[in-house]
């Protein structure tokens, strides 16, 4: 504020001053009175607003009556509305919709009664606002309102608002009634604010009472304090006129004993309220000195409040709930909120030192069997428990007003003095007898934990239904965490060391135990290939099934009668059960075992085996575990590089580790997602356990065995199939089971209860088995490169080894023909020992089949062999990695089949009548690629159809002979004019039509010419 | 920086022409000063003088002596503007002595602060009047702070039974 503006302020009214005093003046005089008034400063608004607020009430009413300006600042709406609202009973909502209220009833009523307006302005409008109706008010002091409506016309919101508010509140008339009376009795004659009241139709004058024997209105004073612009003055009028005297009186006060508060009330209900009111009336007190009458007012409360806590206390040592433990509770809750009889009464509570509940926590180790631990003792511990503190319940709901929070309170230190004494040395104890039973331990006290605090009955408070569970559901979770959230950090470290450790212990085993094996006795054994498929559908299904079996750490469910839902995993079980599953599986497995064509020693030896299997320990007590046993029966085969039943159980465990763990993770917030972070560190470690400890050695030895395979060193070919193939084709199969089932895993275990987040690339757990599936596809990948090799050669040795000489040259079952057979055996680049074996074996079969001239059409013997050796090995991949994969692999093995066919081909001599079986053979292989739904493959072999058509022809043909040699065409150009020629000269009687056939390709042309 | 800021010395003018040399720190209890300063850069105000043309030097020389007092106070938080309605506190010993002067000199200093923005002393100063006033009746009030009376008796006597309810009793 500049001074400038302050002289223009103040000096009108000096002039105006100096004008009025001396009309007929000169310039000269009014400048000089304005200088000598100026030299005394006059305070701008602003300052003198600052200075009201440093002013206790009665003096700023003493203010208001020194000058019209003084009083509009005294009166001035918001400085009573500050005074209100520090009190917390300003509700600007209720204000403003009280204004809104006003204006639309002013406008009706200014349009019906314009008149009677018009004349309330001549008497409220002109003069000063206050005085105007004040008068007004007077004249219509009667109780007709339809004035008072009128005479609001011009200052409208005030008065009209009050009449308005009459008629609310003549609803509410009796209570109302008392409060006037009482402000009356305390004010004396009613003006201004209280007048709105007279109208409102109660009499006029009241006899006068004393204070103390109505004293009901008093105390709700602050309650009943309403929210109405322009009226906030009176509104803390009435309240100041009600609580100031009691207010100073207390302040002023020398002992407890003296203050009005405790004279006019006798009750400590009504004392406690009336402190209540006055510690909130303080708050509106900001004049100087106020700290210290708030100090004093304190601790007159605090001799109050302690003096009713004895009183509750005694109350408390005779258990009389509901007599004085009751009312004393409520004084307080009156009084600040019934903190300290609630903490009183839970601190002392009998509850604590109950012998029934105090349990021994040991109970639960030494109860159970070495090294492991039983939960029903704890379980126990928690019924009672919960019984009890449900009684407790009932007593906090007689006892307290706000028995939901005083009940909590209990209930936090019944967590707090109770079970965390019982959980932790428990924890302890396990922990340094034996860590799976320590786990166990954990989140089965954890899952009783949750669910004592979810069994407790809290009294019912403000809030309904859903609410109140919802707030019950969030009281217990964040109890349950506080009892563990001094263990949870080791418990899921330990969780997953455990698991590891029990997973690669697994392993390990396993491995020792195929080492102990004589691994020269490895009984390459061939399941029946015929229904693979189903029975890992089969498989998958069980396992499905058993995965979504809940975890049941408990042996029993807490406060739930004992379902049979005892975990597959879990190492005891009911002995009928067990033996009712067995007798199926026997059953089961003699079923499969003659339903399936696998040869019939193979059966008893795999159940005999599946006893002394890597599992020992486990015998099959449920369809899965049978299942698996079979499985295991099946693939006996290839036992010697990984097992089905190691897996699963590592799928187990970790399935075990994984669902105690789980339950930590309805907790939420950090703890919840510590525990989700754990759940997916297990999962990781199961697959890198799995995949790199299990899956993947097994797969390089499977290649390794691939990779030393020598046809001719295999002295058994009747089998039908190349050994090492047929078991990396199984380990293919099994791989694709456990990634599969894996697959199957991560779906029920963590993407299920939201765990892991499949869409989440960036996941752990996605990851990892991604980076699972990718290596075993690799190893796949790898293994069948090796394979196609091995079968390939398989094909070369059977073709080189059973084909006959006579079977495509009939005719020369002569000796210069077997000669010529040697001979063309010879001169192909095979090896000479290979060549050595076949001419002899060749040698052997020619002369045994010499007499017989074979004049069957159909394919040979070889073709057909070749042609089962391959289908066979194609088929048993299918269905067990995945198509793309499939399509390369048959791809491969339809041309490196073709290469072989056309290489034996070459080899061959073939004569006119035998190229009829020629026909055949190529005819079979035709159908059998055609079999792979593969187009480019499919070309290949119609060339090699039509090819084998040139040995067909007649001798005297030569020249026709010649145009399908160069017609290229005909080859779908899979074979050149020079090839197809080359495949004419293993004519039997090439050296007869060679002639006409190059006269025809290369001189008859030109002798056309 | 700061070392250096505090060694610095500014000159005040006040409207009645005298210069006064105070450090800068007493000086910056005044806000407008301060800000000014701020403003106008340290090597304009280090060659000329700073005038307070509101002030005349006796007061001004009052104003600096308080300020000097309490140089070393922290500086006013921004939020004590929203709280305006805060609990007052007693004035301390030393600003009671400091505010016993002649009525016109405390209007003067109060605004003077006002003016400066000096929020303490302002604060001081209301207080003062505040005491002043307590316990007068409005007759007394009327002449203490040279107000003309323009009510009625009537009138009075209706503001006074309006406000019943606040007297003491």
């Amino acid at each position: 504020m500049s001074s400038t503006t302050r002289r223009a302020a103040a000096g009108p009214r000096a002039a105006a001053a100096g004008v009025a005093a001396n009309p007929g003046s000169s310039i000269l005089q009014t400048l000089r009175a304005t200088q000598m008034i100026d030299s005394k400063p006059v305070l701008p608004a602003e300052i003198l607003a600052a200075i009201l607020d440093y002013l206790p009430v009665a003096d700023q009413m003493r203010v208001a009556r020194v000058s019209r300006r003084m009083r509009e600042m005294v009166y001035d709406d918001s400085r009573w509305v500050a005074r209100l609202r520090s009190m917390g009973c300003w509700d600007e909502a209720e204000a403003r919709r009280r204004f809104e209220e006003a204006v639309l009833r002013r406008r009706r009523a200014g349009a019906e009664g314009w008149a009677a307006s018009a004349a309330g302005d001549g008497g409220g409008g002109g003069g000063g606002p206050g005085t105007g109706t004040g008068k007004v008010n007077n004249a219509n002091g009667g109780p007709i309102e339809a004035p008072v409506g009128a005479g609001a016309g011009s200052e409208g919101a005030l008065l009209f608002d009050a009449g308005l508010e009459e008629e609310r509140r003549r609803k509410a008339l009796q209570q109302q009634q008392q409060l006037q009376q009482q402000l009356q009795q305390q004010v004396g004659e009613m003006r201004d604010g209280f007048e709105t009241m007279r109208l409102g139709g109660t009499a006029h004058a009241q006899p006068r009472q004393d204070p103390s024997t109505d004293p009901e209105a008093l105390l709700q004073v602050i309650k009943n304090a309403r929210s109405v612009r322009g009226h906030a003055r009176q509104e803390y009028g009435k309240i100041y006129g009600a609580l100031a005297p009691f207010y100073y009186d207390l302040v002023r006060a020398k002992s407890h004993t003296d203050p009005l508060v405790f004279k006019v009330f006798r009750d400590p209900e009504r004392q406690a309220q009336m402190l209540a009111n006055l510690k909130t009336f303080a708050k509106s007190d900001w004049a100087q000195g106020c700290q210290k009458r708030e100090e004093k007012l304190d601790s007159m409360t605090g001799i109050f409040e302690s003096a009713v806590l004895r009183e509750f206390e005694q109350g408390y040592e005779f258990w009389d709930v509901d007599g004085r433990m009751n009312r004393y509770a409520h004084v307080l809750a009156l009084l600040n909120g019934s903190n300290a009889a609630a903490e009183l009464f839970i601190q002392k509570h009998p509850i604590f030192s109950d012998r029934e509940v105090l349990a021994n926590p040991m109970d639960c180790v030494n109860q159970a069997l070495a090294d492991s631990i039983t939960l029903e003792p704890s379980r126990q511990f928690f019924e009672v428990l919960a019984r009890k503190v449900n009684e407790q319940a009932a007593v906090i709901e007689r006892i307290f007003p706000n028995p939901e929070q005083v009940f909590w309170a209990f209930a936090d230190k019944v967590r707090e003095e109770l079970i965390m004494e019982y959980a932790t040395p428990l924890f302890d104890e396990t922990h340094e007898r034996s860590i799976p039973s320590y786990l166990k331990a954990v989140s089965g006290i954890f899952e009783q934990t949750l669910q004592f605090f979810r069994t407790l009955t809290p009294p019912k408070g403000a809030k309904e239904g859903k609410e109140a569970k919802a707030q019950q559901e969030e009281k217990a979770k964040e109890l349950a965490l506080k009892v563990f959230e001094p263990h949870l950090d080791l418990y899921l470290q330990d969780e997953l060391d455990e698991f590891t450790r029990q997973a690669e212990r697994e392993v390990g085993d396993w491995e020792k135990k195929l080492s102990e094996q004589d691994a020269s006795a490895e009984s390459f054994y061939m399941g029946s290939f015929a229904n693979r498929q189903a029975d890992k559908k089969d498989f998958l299904t069980t396992f499905k099934k058993v995965v979504m079996m809940p975890v049941t750490v408990l042996p029993t469910t807490f406060a739930l009668p004992s379902l049979p839902l005892g975990s597959p995993f879990a190492s005891s079980k009911p002995a009928a059960a067990a033996s009712a599953n067995g007798s199926n599986t026997q059953q089961n497995l003699s079923q499969q075992g003659s339903r399936s064509q696998s040869p019939a020693p193979s059966l008893t030896p795999s159940a005999v085996d599946r006893s002394s299997s890597p599992l020992p320990g486990k015998a099959p007590t449920d369809e899965l575990a049978a299942k698996a046993a079979l499985m295991t029966s099946r693939l006996e085969g290839i036992k010697s590089l990984f097992s089905i039943e190691v897996a699963l159980s590592l799928v187990h465990a970790a399935k075990a580790s994984l669902g105690r763990v789980a339950v930590f993770i309805q907790l939420g917030g950090q703890a919840g997602g510590e525990a989700r972070e754990q759940c997916a560190a297990i999962f990781i470690a199961l697959l890198r356990i799995l995949g790199n400890g299990h899956v993947k050695p097994g797969f390089d030895k499977a290649v390794q065995h691939l990779s030393q395979y020598n046809p001719r060193e295999v002295s058994q070919h009747d089998q039908g199939g190349v050994a090492p193939l047929v078991t990396f084709i199984e380990l293919v199969n099994v791989g694709d089971l456990i990634s599969q089932m894996i697959d199957v895993f991560y779906e029920q275990q963590l993407v299920g209860p939201k765990i892991a987040d499949r869409n989440d690339f960036l996941d752990p757990a996605g990851l990892a088995k991604k980076k699972f599936e990718q290596m075993l596809d690799e190893s796949v990948a790898a293994g069948l490169n090796k394979g196609i090799d091995v079968l390939m050669d398989e094909v070369e040795y059977i073709c080189a080894t059973t084909q006959l000489p006579t079977d495509y040259n009939p005719g020369a079952a002569t000796a210069p023909d077997a000669a010529g057979a040697a001979g063309a055996a010879s001169s192909s680049s095979s090896s000479a020992a290979a060549a050595a074996t076949s001419t002899s074996t060749a040698e052997k079969r020619a002369s045994k089949t010499l007499g017989a001239v074979d004049m069957d059409i159909g394919p040979t013997r070889t073709a057909q062999r070749v042609r089962e050796l391959v289908a066979s090995h194609t088929s048993m991949l299918v269905g067990s990695t995945d198509k793309s994969m499939l399509d390369v692999f048959n791809g491969e093995v339809g041309l490196r089949l073709f290469a072989a066919v056309c290489k034996h081909l070459k080899r061959q001599r073939i004569s006119t009548e035998g190229a009829v079986k020629l026909i055949a053979d190529m005819n079979l292989y035709f159908e059998y690629v055609r079999t792979l739904k593969n187009q480019d493959l499919l070309a290949y072999f119609r060339a090699l159809r039509e090819l084998s058509q040139i040995y067909l022809i007649d001798p005297r043909h030569a020249k026709e002979m010649a145009t399908i040699i160069a017609d290229g065409d005909r080859f779908g150009g899979i074979f050149r004019a020079e090839e197809v020629y080359e495949y004419a000269e293993r004519r039997a009687d090439w050296y007869q039509v060679r002639r006409d056939v190059e006269r025809a390709m290369y001189g008859l042309e030109c002798s056309l010419m | 920086m700061a070392a250096e800021k505090s060694l610095q010395r500014v000159t005040l003018t006040s409207n009645d022409g005298t210069q006064i040399e105070v450090d800068r720190a007493v000086a910056e209890r005044s806000i407008l000063i301060k800000n000014l300063i701020d403003d106008l850069g340290e090597s304009a105000v280090a060659s000329d003088a700073i005038p307070i043309p509101n002030v005349n030097d006796a007061v001004l020389r009052k104003v600096l002596e308080w300020c000097e007092h309490h140089r070393n106070d922290p500086p006013q938080s921004a939020d004590d503007e929203n709280d305006n309605r805060k609990k007052t506190t007693d004035i301390d010993e030393w600003d009671q002595k400091f505010m016993q002067v002649d009525q016109e000199m405390l209007f003067e200093i109060i605004l003077a602060a006002n003016y400066l923005d000096i929020k303490a002393l302002l604060d001081v100063g209301c207080k003062t009047v505040a005491n002043m006033i307590k316990g007068k009746s409005p007759e007394e009030i009327r002449k203490t702070f040279n107000i003309t009376n323009d009510f009625t008796p009537e009138e009075e006597e209706q503001i006074r039974r309006e406000n019943e309810w606040a007297e003491d009793r």
